[in-house]
């Protein structure tokens, strides 16, 4: 299972005030909250949190049918920098998801995994094609062999990526 | 204050983060802020600071955990209100 998320960094400065007052406590534990304030630009950590608990939670809700709003109930962790890409686990009540977040000055992109060599056999797609959605969940439809394959899509502003595994 | 008047104010709360004006003018008790009105799930969060200036009540983490549509959203308005 995989779970993908973008934030088109413009856009997200347009339609969310981060400092507005309740909204960094209702998102963000103690500890992200921490790692807010302590980082060099505090707006970039507030959406490279915010992708990471979004990725994890398109897993979570595949795989347990849940679907609500705890943004505080996934925790993100062991945040690394690896030449230019950050690594991380995101938690959810016992589940760990590991996540791998691309920072650029226009956008960010987590992807979310349940295994860590799962990073590898990640494809990103060009278009929509042979995708369909089941219960809403998209699945990459192989033609010739039959073959699903599961799809994670996210859109947001000047940005779209469609990734599977 | 009716539900009537509770949906009139939460209509006013969300016009702001739709993304989707057809499915807003024909809002139900049954819209998903996110499947029918296309809110982003980060502006879910603007929904719920609103709803609590708006109508001066406070939304606990388990009821924000339910406040994916305008039925649940009435629902925990109202608890809240009759708790005031």
């Amino acid at each position: 299972m995989i779970g993908n998320d973008i934030v088109d960094l413009a856009l997200a400065q347009k339609e969310s005030n981060w400092k507005r007052k309740g909204f960094v406590d209702k998102i963000f534990t103690n500890k992200e909250q921490l790692l807010i304030s302590k980082a060099e630009n505090p707006e970039i950590m507030v959406w490279n949190l915010w992708s990471r608990k979004e990725a994890a939670y398109k897993i979570y809700n595949r795989k347990t049918g849940i679907r609500g709003y705890f943004p505080l109930e996934l925790e993100c962790f062991d945040l690394e920098i690896i030449d230019g890409i950050y690594f991380g686990k995101v938690t959810i009540k016992a589940n760990n998801y590991f996540t791998k977040t691309e920072i650029t000055n226009k956008f960010i992109n987590t992807i979310a995994v349940m295994n860590i060599q799962d990073f590898n056999k990640i494809k990103t797609l060009k278009n929509s094609k042979n995708i369909q959605k089941n219960n809403g969940i998209p699945i990459y439809f192989e033609k010739k062999n039959l073959a699903k394959t599961p799809v994670s899509i996210s859109h947001h502003g000047r940005f779209k990526r469609i990734i599977s595994i | 204050m009716n539900k009537e008047e509770i949906i009139v104010k939460l209509k006013a709360i969300v016009k702001p983060y739709i993304k989707n004006q057809e499915a807003f003018d024909n809002l139900t008790e049954d819209t998903d802020f996110i499947a029918d009105l296309n809110i982003n799930s980060a502006n879910l969060v603007d929904v719920i600071l609103d709803v609590e200036e708006q109508f001066e009540i406070v939304i606990d983490n388990q009821s924000m955990e339910r406040m994916l549509d305008v039925k649940s959203t009435i629902e925990i308005i109202e608890t809240k209100l009759s708790e005031k």
